[in-house]
């Protein structure tokens, strides 16, 4: 199993006791630019919430990285062209983005009962699981 | 993208069946359809065997190679949401009815013949059977259990072909004790609901997003997926536009039977809310907990241990009635919030489940390749595996291949800004 001093794998997306979920930085040297740290989560939030950034009028730039596959945080560079900042930017991305997973949702729910509906579902799921599988006849290296 | 946001997100259900769904996700970014297919594979929690005690083991398998074994099988982990805690949130010291599923296996081999030990031999153990170490009161969980909660997956069906653990030939036996517990394929692939979510785009290779080989004709040589009948074919004189994005992502989603589809696709899309939820909410709790140490918003931030229920069901009624004071989204207004809120109805909405800030986090694992790298059916063993890179257009991947670089679109740049 584990070795024993090996931190508990739920560390990885778990946040620790106190821990602040996000650390906003902002840029000194570039303007309307920040930092954003974004702790106990992994591309999948990141790269979706960078997509939707992209897409926004306001953003400049924005980017992320996680900086060590070990480490579980990553870093979403957000630049603005001043009419907002990055945090609200980055705000109103997640706000549209749960939008369209909620409107998705619906639509998904729609989908799913219909073909409840239609009747799929009775199908054999499991194709031809009356015949067993190969390696249940004939001698293998087991039997010797 | 900017199309993308003209268009309404659209899905299309191509087949459903008892394990498995198939469908057309249509009008999203390259990296929404991709957060989809990481999380329905690495973040939806299910129970699985996690400790195993052994009282006898005579067969040809060492203990931890049966363990390794009995921890693969997938066992019904129908509304794991409710139905279980993690044990790090359990009160208990180490595993409770609240946070556990109690199995043993006994079989022995009387008759000159080789026997197979499978799945169907576990039985879970009702409580008052095997005796739990320590007297803990029944918690909600257990009463929004189905009735066959943490049992293995087809058993008592002959139907299903159950799963071999091991074979056994005359006297020898094997006698042990699982735990099983809720946990989320980011600690362990075991724990994964799906087998296999394949995810393709751009059957035909349009956007270039793949290079092929060939050695004389690429046309004969590659032959086309099944869903290039979903889209037009390019004309071989027609030019390379070279500001197409991806729009229409296929999707097969097979769960191993431990979860439903529907409920794989749906929890999925609530996690996803989830930790776009947290993540708001962490912004905004940023600022008022540097004055007024304390208070509510700062109380309300994800919790990551301690699953309270009490705690999850106001949040459900609605987007945080009372998470911040100044309410999520500073858009109010927005087709987002106004779907947000339909969707929290239906769904449970984002932080409704149970779990809160428990399943909501989800950490970067060591195993992750570039995340839309998708390839074909990517396997449980690796969530976020890049499998096939050279694979006919499926799921070719593209932002970050470098994972250390600021993630870019052309991957290429080994550490450039990608904007």
């Amino acid at each position: 199993m584990n070795a024993p001093n090996a931190p508990n794998r739920y560390e990885l997306y778990v946040l620790e006791e106190g821990e602040k979920p996000v650390e906003v930085s902002e840029d000194t040297k570039i303007p309307n630019a920040a930092t954003i740290k974004v702790v106990k989560q992994d591309h999948t939030l990141a790269n979706m919430v960078r997509g939707q950034l992209l897409s926004m009028p306001q953003v400049l730039f924005a980017g992320y990285k996680v900086p060590h596959p070990l480490h579980p945080y990553f870093l979403v560079k957000i630049q603005t062209d001043g009419t907002i900042t990055p945090t609200a930017a980055l705000e109103q991305a997640c706000t549209k983005l749960i939008g369209t997973l909620s409107s998705l949702e619906a639509k998904f729910k729609r989908e799913f009962s219909f073909k409840d509906v239609e009747g799929v579902t009775t199908e054999d799921a499991y194709g031809t699981s009356t015949t067993g599988p190969a390696w249940t006849s004939g001698r293998d290296y087991m039997d010797f | 993208m900017q199309v993308n946001d003209l268009l309404e997100p659209n899905v299309r259900i191509r087949e459903l069946k008892k394990d498995r769904v198939n469908f057309v996700l249509e009008n999203v970014d390259i990296s929404f359809a991709n957060s989809l297919r990481r999380v329905m594979m690495a973040d939806i929690p299910t129970v699985a065997i996690d400790m195993v005690e052994f009282d006898t083991n005579t067969t040809v398998l060492p203990d931890e190679f049966i363990a390794h074994r009995l921890g693969m099988i997938p066992l019904v982990s129908t509304n794991c949401d409710e139905a279980i805690r993690y044990s790090r949130d359990c009160t208990c010291l180490e595993s409770c009815q609240n946070c556990s599923i109690e199995l043993i296996l006994n079989v022995a081999c009387h008759e000159s013949r080789t026997m197979d030990i499978t799945s169907n031999h576990l039985d879970v153990v009702v409580r008052g059977g095997f005796g739990w170490r320590e007297e803990v009161d029944d918690g909600e969980e257990i009463a929004r259990r189905s009735e066959n909660f943490g049992h293995p997956v087809g058993k008592n069906d002959p139907s299903v072909q159950p799963v071999l653990i091991c074979k056994i030939r005359k006297g020898q036996e094997l006698r042990v004790r699982c735990i099983a517990k809720k946990g989320i394929a980011k600690e362990h692939a075991k724990w994964s609901p799906c087998s296999a979510v394949s995810f393709e785009y751009d059957p035909h290779n349009r956007l270039r997003h793949t290079t092929y080989w060939y050695e004389t004709d690429i046309k004969k040589e590659w032959p086309l997926s099944a869903n290039a009948a979903e889209e037009e074919a390019p004309l071989d004189d027609e030019p390379f536009d070279y500001n197409a994005k991806p729009q229409k992502f296929y999707f097969e989603v097979e769960t191993d039977g431990s979860l439903g589809p529907q409920e794989v696709v749906m929890k999925g899309l609530t996690e996803l809310q989830t930790k776009l939820a947290n993540l708001v909410l962490g912004l905004k709790t940023d600022p008022p907990e540097l004055d007024t140490l304390g208070g509510d918003a700062a109380t309300q931030l994800p919790p990551a241990n301690g699953t309270l229920p009490a705690q999850a069901a106001p949040r459900a009624t609605g987007w945080g009635q009372e998470a911040s004071p100044a309410g999520w989204g500073g858009a109010a207004g927005t087709p987002g919030s106004s779907a947000g809120g339909g969707g929290g109805g239906a769904g449970g909405g984002w932080g409704t489940s149970p779990t809160g800030g428990g399943t909501a986090w989800g950490g970067s694992s060591g195993s992750g390749a570039s995340p839309p790298a998708g390839g074909w059916g990517t396997n449980t063993a690796a969530p976020a595996g890049a499998w096939g890179a050279a694979g006919s257009g499926w799921g070719t991947g593209s932002p970050p291949r470098n994972n250390t670089g600021w993630s870019s679109p052309n991957p290429q740049t080994q550490s450039g800004w990608n904007v």
